[in-house]
């Protein structure tokens, strides 16, 4: 047996209010079907990154439709974390040296959690490389397979060092099925599984998406110094040269000289094993002076959920000036939150910003001072975009909507019943619409 | 030039509806005569620690005194930060087999540090033990030196504290959190200053119920039962199964109590993951039991939250450190029961502003026994806030400080 991870129970009623019945109805209907099957979900950490929050809260609303889910962790030493680490991110396009010494960390270490490998599930879904051969080598000692086994790759695999994916690709070839992110992530050269596309969400019931009363949202912002009075604009994420953190100063700079009350707030969320990151926070703080409507806070100093998401509730814009970019599901947690976005025009963003509807994509400092000042100018227009904002993100990027795919590709590998999240013969922008 | 942490605004007149308007006049009338004191704090991070908080309020506060205070952190390559982390581990009691190459890479990491130091300061506090040596590599200038340590060194290896202690020797002070973590056999005079809470931050401010209850939900606690609550880093050395164990046996007595551990850190080390992982399994076969760490984004406001809408909180089995959070949840007026360790018992007099315990056994017991006599918790937790109001706010910290700062710069 693996590492168990808990989980706080959530309801499917719960987000019946936020909804509607029709959607609810349709995943209880799903659920039903798969009613008692047992589901594991295999990753490598329990804490922090996207796959935690989602796994967080996809596990718990399994069991509370009716399914058996599990979340557990892989087992290793510093050796092996070291070497996964490595193959992640050379799988996301930086070159290393991957060496045969750190082929065998690998393979070793998959071996011995294969061989940990106790129970029997109909579904198990095995989170990024780093657990990926534990099939391969469970097999290898049973001989046989106990049901339905999907790799879900939460990666951008197409900048991948050619040699790491061509050693990962065979222990990932034997699998049942396939999730990516986004259409563009699917290697053409993965023959075997059947491929699906599930785009991540986020939770409107978590304490960084759930309601707060505006007293406390204010109360918050005047905690850490910024005043609730005058305008507001903020980017939450990580600093580092993709996400532009010096951009956004330029950007809020030129801004403040036609709106001289404006104040910028800036979220690090920082990894405290990261230098890069230590580098582009000092370079941020240098560049933000002696001007104290520039707040620089961060993650590693308490500024967490509930933070986040006041001064995401009180910005009149959010700005996520990104030039590379994964999902970038901030986005939609702002969207949610009925404000209007201006961010760069890459990655998962597009999917998530209608130009002139809900936010405005941009691709240089002009455009998105030009945007956000335009915002700042117009704000029955702003207004209006955030609401539109909200009823697209609750259409398309809710965690219900997530849940909904996972049980459709279930039950399209159990008994071939179609999954909208199914890659071949449909539309690739299809993915995450709800059906009429 | 070391890295510059950014600091949140601070403004001592905010702090007059906490600790009156005397504190302030005194702290304002101690700052005059050292007006433009140029001093620099060193620390070896700017996140992420009990130090670092407090910098993040006190600086910012000391300059609207008059000062002219600067935070500044110290650099560090990764071989450094290994050395540095062996330092503080033996420092902190844990065997670590030092050798003389690890002396000369911790030097020499004091001595790039030391040619970093360009500005002139009247006063440099040194807050960490890891850049101390930084004083051997700098000359003789106008700047009086003072060591803070934030850490125990009552147990500290030997062949690493005679090591520090060389460099200690050039120091004009050393200040420790506590009485019960100096020694014997310190070079130089030495101050007592008590680490202390910044009532105004978001891990202090007032939270409406509504707020409290919804978010107890969204981690999956019933705000209707009782619920104990635990905060420590993910180290063995917490004691946190004795924690569950505790909690297991006072929900005989009372079967609808509920569990919620805080983990201030990410189990980085394979004795944390360990840690965790046994927590983990615990709670995850415990419905009534949350376990949440930092690295889920967990911030000062949930912090706060589940101060808050604890029955009881919970200190059991910290050995080194000071454990603040106590301080904070005693702020909230909540009934404390800690271990009985240096730091702890600064914040927690037994029977009077909480209970102090000595093991597993006892601990249960304390529990059930406040569980029982309501009267009882709100009377140590009412207590608890004047304790708290007297000797852990900031401004007495301040106070401290000034009274610290006055005296070294007299010496010149």
């Amino acid at each position: 047996m693996l590492g168990s991870v808990s989980t706080t129970p959530k309801s499917l009623d719960a987000y019946r209010p936020i909804i509607g019945d029709e959607r609810v109805e349709e995943i209880a209907g799903l659920a039903q079907r798969l009613r008692g099957a047992r589901v594991l979900n295999v990753n490598a950490t329990a804490f922090g990154g996207g796959v935690a929050e989602i796994l967080g809260t996809l596990v718990p609303l399994l069991n509370d439709v009716g399914l058996n889910a599990d979340w557990q962790v892989i087992k290793g030493a510093d050796e092996f974390f070291h070497v996964t680490k490595a193959m992640h991110n050379s799988l996301q396009g930086m070159y290393y040296d991957w060496t045969p010494a750190m082929r065998d960390t690998w393979l070793t270490y998959n071996k011995l959690n294969a061989d940990l490998f106790d129970e029997d599930w109909d579904f198990v879904v095995i989170h990024d490389p780093q657990p990926a051969a534990v099939l391969s080598f469970l097999e290898e000692r049973t001989g046989q397979r106990h049901g339905k086994w999907i790799w879900r790759c939460h990666i951008d695999l197409t900048d991948a060092q050619v040699q790491v994916w061509d050693f990962l690709r065979p222990h990932v070839a034997v699998y049942d099925g396939a999730i990516f992110t986004l259409p563009d992530y699917v290697m053409p050269d993965l023959q075997g599984p059947e491929v699906f596309c599930v785009a991540p969400a986020i939770d409107p019931l978590s304490p960084k998406n759930a309601d707060l009363p505006r007293e406390t949202v204010d109360e918050i912002l005047s905690r850490y110094g910024v005043d609730p009075h005058r305008p507001m604009i903020t980017q939450i994420s990580r600093f580092d040269p993709w996400k532009d953190p010096l951009g956004v100063i330029d950007v809020y700079r030129a801004a403040k000289r036609e709106v001289p009350e404006l104040q910028l707030v800036m979220v690090a969320s920082m990894a405290s094993d990261d230098p890069e990151g230590w580098d582009w926070y000092e370079r941020t703080v240098r560049r933000a002076g002696e001007d104290f409507d520039i707040h620089i806070l961060s993650n590693l100093n308490g500024v967490g959920n509930i933070e986040v998401n006041a001064f995401q509730r009180a910005a009149q814009v959010v700005i996520q000036k990104s030039v590379r970019e994964g999902f970038g599901l901030v986005v939609s947690e702002a969207l949610w939150k009925g404000r209007p976005v201006v961010a760069g025009n890459v990655g998962g963003i597009p999917l998530q910003i209608i130009h002139g509807e809900t936010g405005f994509l941009v691709s240089t400092n002009e455009e998105c001072v030009d945007k956000v000042l335009h915002l700042l100018q117009h704000e029955q227009e702003a207004a209006e975009m955030g609401r539109r904002g909200v009823e697209f993100v609750r259409d398309r990027f809710l965690t219900t909507r997530y849940l909904r795919d996972y049980l459709e590709i279930f039950l399209h590998l159990a008994e071939g019943t179609p999954a909208r999240a199914a890659v071949s013969g449909r539309p690739t922008e299809a993915q995450g619409t709800v059906r009429p | 030039m070391y890295g510059t942490p950014a600091l949140t605004h601070r403004a001592l007149d905010d702090l007059i509806e906490h600790a009156g308007q005397d504190a302030i006049d005194e702290l304002r009338r101690l700052a005059r005569p050292i007006e433009g004191l140029r001093v620099l704090n060193l620390s070896v991070t700017g996140f992420g620690t009990g130090t670092a908080e407090l910098l993040n309020s006190s600086v910012p506060l000391m300059n609207d005194l008059g000062l002219e205070a600067q935070w500044q952190v110290v650099r560090a390559s990764e071989e450094d930060l290994s050395v540095t982390q062996d330092m503080y581990r033996a420092l902190g009691g844990v065997y670590v087999n030092w050798t003389q190459e690890m002396t000369d890479r911790w030097l020499r990491y004091a001595q790039m540090n030391a040619e970093l130091l360009t500005e002139p300061f009247d006063v440099i506090v040194v807050h960490d033990p890891q850049p101390l040596a930084l004083r051997s590599f700098t000359e003789d200038g106008s700047a009086r030196w003072l060591a803070h340590s934030h850490l125990d060194l009552s147990t500290a290896q030997e062949d690493v504290w005679l090591l520090l202690r060389q460099h200690l020797e050039k120091y004009d002070a050393i200040a420790f959190d506590a009485r019960g973590f100096t020694r014997e056999d310190l070079p130089v005079p030495v101050r007592i200053i008590p680490p202390a809470i910044d009532p105004n931050s978001a891990r202090n401010m007032p939270l409406p119920d509504d707020v409290v209850h919804n978010v107890l939900e969204q981690y999956g606690i019933d705000p209707a039962r009782p619920m104990i609550c635990q905060v420590s880093p993910c180290d063995p050395a917490c004691d946190l199964m004795g924690v569950v164990e505790c909690w297991q046996a006072a929900q005989r007595r009372h079967p609808g109590l509920q569990l919620a551990v805080v983990l201030t850190t990410d189990p980085f080390d394979p004795a944390g993951r360990s840690c965790y992982e046994d927590l983990a399994r615990v709670a995850h076969d415990e419905p009534d039991m949350t376990l949440v760490s930092s690295g889920m984004e967990f911030g000062n406001v949930e912090l706060n939250v589940f101060q808050r809408a604890a029955a009881i909180v919970l200190q059991k089995g910290l050995r080194k450190g000071y454990g603040l959070w106590v301080a904070d949840a005693l702020w909230k007026e909540r009934p404390c029961i800690v271990a009985a360790s240096p730091g702890l018992q600064e914040q927690v007099v037994d029977g009077e502003s909480g209970l102090v315990i000595h093991s597993t056994d006892e601990c249960a017991a304390a529990i059930v026994r406040l569980l029982d006599n309501p009267d009882e918790a709100r009377a140590l937790g009412k207590k608890g806030r004047e304790h708290v109001a007297k000797k852990f706010l900031i401004t007495r910290y301040l106070r401290d400080y000034m009274h610290v700062l006055t005296d070294l710069h007299g010496k010149k």
